[in-house]
């Protein structure tokens, strides 16, 4: 038989039912064993009370009796009370009795003759009465229990021999309610002692009283008296533990027993607050354990509910570590749990990697390309701007494969693919075979970035014992220009990518045409560049610089010409940059140092020549050999040069543009602040490294007049170089108030339109000699 | 001995037409009585008076009463010979006799006069176990019980009579058993069937 056990929906209610349940049987199980024990025990006591009790009045009866028997047979005994009794002398004999009576406190005493006649007593006996008092002392019993005149009395008698026995003294206590009293004064125990007589109906009444007993006593006490042990009864007054003893008769007359009642409620008082005490601890107990189960079932539950929770978290896909807290079986499944999560979800990012990226390269696949693009153009949309995906192909890359072997092949891959990553900040995916793509911001420079990949490609490698030279072909379309979705976006750049590869290796190629076309020229201007030093379509052209103070001009700044031969003059704005991206700008700018030097030394002294450089060629360790060689080369005294640097050159760090800065300063040479106020101005800049002169930018001269601030600012500077002991030369200046407020305001030098253009080296010796007089005017 | 003798001589003094009553009295369980006094006395006639006698004597011999029944005639004089060590105090309270007897040791000399017939039980105030009887006769046959429970009247006169069996622990009122038979010329025998009590103490051998 199976007993099915609730189901509980919580663990800590589960736990907390079964095992205080469990407690709550146990301890009422003990707790009635207890109470039946305590119960039984008490009982037992109580019976044991009992029986003491009667064995104490047992006790107290025969002393009675020997003391009155020997009170009784010594009276019995006096020569002279036998000789008053023989020769019936009966005031001798009432005077001994009364006597007798007074010296033993009893009530009765009085003389029975063995003619059955009764004297001395004051009573009135009915005659069966003494008839049968008178048998038991002729059969020979000298004490017990009779009913006499009213009531039962306890008598003792002794015969009297005068010399032959004559009759019997008797000596009489009543067993009433005194009496009783009396020996429920001796028990320990609170017992109500009282004597019944079978009265002539059989039933059993109090001695001494007439009413009608409790009814089922008559009953018990005929049950009880055989038994010689106390045993419960039930009355009307409630339940007691009683004992019927036996009171000795006297031959022929009725039964008398002592009944010792000894009520429960009194008995077992003391052993009721025991089985309360037990019942309180017991409750106390079962409640105590409810209690601390609820409480320590919590260590329990709550690291198992956590659990629960977890799993969840890690069934949905989260999160799913479990704090762990101790050092049992719970605490490891805590540990072993987040071990599982954790590798779960290793195993998940390494499963979703292979997914979504290449094997080879380890660079996302194509799947993982379409998800990141269609992330990108729905924040494009949200959020603006202008995405680019570039498609980049490698150009050898089958020869490779097929010369060298499939190993060599994919070394390469996994190599290009590194250095197309390091080369892009943006998502680089391989789409399969040699083919890469990108995801890029378009917020930075497009063309710089392609050229950027063009040349990591195409820088040499050598892999796997081989020297391999690759090159690239890319096509780029934008967002949202050429394309909003995903699809069309590859599809555009895969075409501009067909295009690109048509120009031949090396080359990179918009979708959109004016793009296409801008690309295009810049890669001109590019290639065109490289040949434009050789072919010698560089020239330098000069702008003078007007001295205030000396009023004529102090010297020239070189300024670099392409004249090229399709296009034409093109201008420093357009291909200076490009000049500085490629890095050409080192040696065109080494070129131009050379020439204006060379052309500066024709000049007549002291006339400066001021030349432009780069701060891509101050980053290019060597720059004071260039200038060094320059001035040998040409014969210039170095402080007719002067170099014009901006401020741009400090982006580096200070302290190595400072150490090239004194180097350059060391030769001899002039250095100038170019552009000053515009950029990254620091003031501290100029407090690092003593300038000879600084060059206020066009900016403010143009505003000079028409803006309060530009005013203040330009004297500021001029006042602060004045301080610095620094020349200034104001950039721009066309107009003549230009230059009256400048040189009202302690400007150094001028420089612009309103002196002279820019003129080429044949030109300056032209100037010089002018020299305008207007010129020296102004002022 | 002298009993013996008393009656003999009565017997033999009897008009020719008295004979001898042979007297059995034994126990319910049949078992011999002796010390039972058994006498007779005439229904329509005067009884006759016993004779005097001389040297009757209750003895006091380790410390019990020897004899244990002593029967005298009435008139007669009882010596209390004390033939133990101690003292002892002879009395009785009946009313046949009151007397008391302070009796030093080994004194023999101290008579009693029984004026009056009737049962006179004697006692000891010293010594309660001591108990003996004197029965004083009023008639002429009056005869103990030997140890064999046998007693025999003689020279009882046919006819109707009263015959009386007395003993100390008889259960009767008076201790006496009383029937009239019929007593034939030549004598004849009878008995009686008595319940006794157990007797009160230990009495001495001469007792029951």
């Amino acid at each position: 038989m199976l007993l099915a056990a609730p189901r509980f929906r919580r663990l800590r209610t589960k736990l907390t039912v079964l095992y205080a349940g469990l407690f709550g049987l146990a301890m009422l199980g003990a707790s009635l064993v207890l109470f039946t024990v305590v119960e039984r025990n008490a009982m037992q006591q109580v019976r044991g009370e009992l029986v003491a009790a009667g064995t104490v009045f047992d006790r107290l009866l025969a002393q009675r009796t020997a003391q009155l028997g020997g009170a009784t047979s010594l009276l019995a005994h006096d020569f002279g009370f036998r000789a008053a009794v023989a020769t019936g002398d009966a005031r001798t004999v009432e005077s001994a009795l009364t006597n007798l009576r007074q010296r033993m406190v009893v009530p009765i005493a009085f003389v029975v003759g063995v003619d059955g006649k009764i004297a001395g007593l004051h009573e009135p006996v009915a005659s069966d009465q003494a008839a049968a008092l008178w048998q038991a002392l002729d059969a020979g019993q000298t004490s017990g229990v009779v009913q006499l005149g009213g009531t039962a009395r306890h008598v003792v008698a002794a015969p009297i021999l005068a010399p032959t026995l004559t009759g019997w003294l008797v000596l009489a206590t009543n067993l009433d309610a005194s009496e009783m009293a009396s020996l429920q004064r001796l028990s320990a125990i609170p017992i109500q002692a009282s004597v019944f007589q079978r009265d002539a109906a059989g039933r059993w009444q109090v001695a001494g009283g007439s009413d009608a007993p409790e009814p089922g006593l008559s009953r018990f006490i005929d049950a009880a008296r055989r038994a010689d042990a106390p045993s419960d009864v039930t009355t009307a007054r409630g339940e007691s533990v009683a004992l019927v003893k036996k009171l000795p008769g006297m031959a022929g007359t009725p039964d008398s027993v002592l009944l010792l009642r000894y009520p429960l409620a009194l008995a077992l008082a003391g052993y009721r607050q025991l089985q309360l005490a037990i019942a309180l601890t017991a409750i106390a107990g079962l409640i105590g354990t409810i209690f601390a189960t609820w409480r320590m079932a919590q260590s329990i539950t709550r690291p198992v509910s956590m659990l629960d929770a977890a799993a969840e978290r890690l069934a949905a896909g989260g999160d799913a570590q479990v704090p762990v807290d101790g050092d049992d079986e719970l605490a490891r499944l805590a540990g072993t749990f987040n071990r599982m999560a954790a590798g779960i979800a290793e195993r998940e990012r390494r499963i979703t990697h292979l997914a979504f990226n290449d094997l080879l390269t380890g660079l996302p696949n194509r799947a993982l390309l379409l998800e990141h693009l269609e992330h990108a153009l729905r924040h494009r949309e949200r959020n603006g701007g202008t995405l680019a995906v570039l498609c980049l192909d490698l150009a050898n890359f089958k020869a490779v494969n097929d010369t060298l072997g499939l190993a060599v092949g994919d070394a390469l891959l996994k190599a290009m693919g590194a250095r197309i990553s390091a080369a892009c900040d943006g998502f680089v995916a391989r789409l399969g075979g040699d083919e890469f793509a990108l995801v890029v911001e378009a917020g930075a420079d497009i063309e710089r970035l392609a050229e950027a990949l063009l040349g990591a490609v195409e820088a040499p490698l050598h892999v796997a014992g081989h020297d391999v030279t690759a090159g690239a072909s890319i096509g780029i379309a934008l967002a949202p220009g050429d394309g909003n979705d995903s699809a069309t976006l590859l599809k555009n750049a895969d075409l501009a990518l067909h295009r690109a590869k048509e120009f031949g290796r090396h080359s990179y190629c918009f979708f959109e045409e004016a793009l296409n076309q801008r690309a295009q020229v810049r890669r001109r201007i590019e290639s065109d560049l490289r040949l434009a030093l050789k072919h010698g379509q560089f020239e330098m052209f000069f702008q003078p610089l007007f001295d205030l103070r000396k009023n004529r001009i102090g010297s020239f700044e070189a300024l670099l010409r392409w004249n090229h031969p399709e296009r034409g003059s093109i201008s420093p704005a357009e291909f200076i940059p490009v000049a500085e991206e490629t890095g050409l700008i080192v040696e065109i700018g080494a070129w131009v140092l050379r020439e204006s030097c060379r052309l500066a030394a024709t000049w007549p002294e002291p006339i400066r020549v001021a030349v432009n450089v780069s701060s891509v060629q101050f980053r290019k360790p060597g720059l004071n050999d260039v200038v060094l060689q320059a001035l040998v080369a040409s014969g210039l005294q170095p402080a007719r040069l002067e170099l014009e640097i901006t401020e741009s050159i400090f982006l580096d760090g200070t302290d190595a543009t400072l150490a090239v800065l004194h180097s350059l300063r060391s030769l001899g040479v002039r250095v100038a602040l170019d552009d000053f106020g515009t950029g990254y101005s620091s003031l501290s800049y100029l407090q690092s490294f003593p300038f000879d002169k600084i060059k206020i930018d066009r900016s403010f001269i143009q505003h000079l007049l028409t803006r309060q601030g530009a005013t203040a600012i330009v004297r500021a500077i001029i006042d602060l170089a004045h301080a610095l002991g620094m020349e200034t030369t104001a950039e721009g200046v066309e107009e003549n108030d230009q230059l009256m407020a400048l040189r009202r305001h302690g400007c150094t030098s001028v420089q612009g339109y309103l002196f002279s253009r820019p003129v080429a080296a044949a030109g300056v010796h032209a100037l010089l000699d002018a020299e305008a007089p207007e010129l020296r005017a102004v002022g | 001995m002298r009993a013996w003798l008393l009656i003999l001589i009565l017997l033999t003094s009897m008009p020719a037409h008295a004979a001898n009553l042979a007297i059995a009295v034994r126990g319910v369980d049949g078992k011999p009585i002796a010390n039972a006094v058994v006498s007779v006395h005439l229904i329509d006639r005067p009884t006759p008076a016993p004779s005097t006698g001389h040297g009757f004597a209750v003895q006091q011999k380790d410390l019990q009463f020897s004899p244990f029944v002593l029967v005298v005639p009435v008139n007669s004089d009882v010596s209390f010979p004390n033939l133990d060590k101690v003292r002892h105090h002879v009395y009785s309270f009946s009313p046949a006799k009151k007397f008391e007897l302070k009796l030093y040791a080994r004194e023999q000399e101290r008579l009693v006069h029984f004026d009056k017939p009737g049962i006179v039980p004697l006692g000891c105030n010293i010594h309660d176990q001591m108990s003996g009887f004197i029965v004083v006769a009023d008639t002429a046959w009056a005869v103990r019980t030997d140890a064999s429970g046998n007693a025999v009247l003689s020279g009882v006169p046919a006819g109707q009579v009263s015959l009386s069996v007395w003993h100390p622990w008889l259960r009767t009122p008076g201790n006496s058993m009383t029937k009239q038979v019929a007593v034939g010329a030549n004598g004849g025998s009878d008995g009686f069937t008595v319940s006794l009590r157990p007797p009160p103490r230990a009495v001495g051998s001469t007792g029951y």
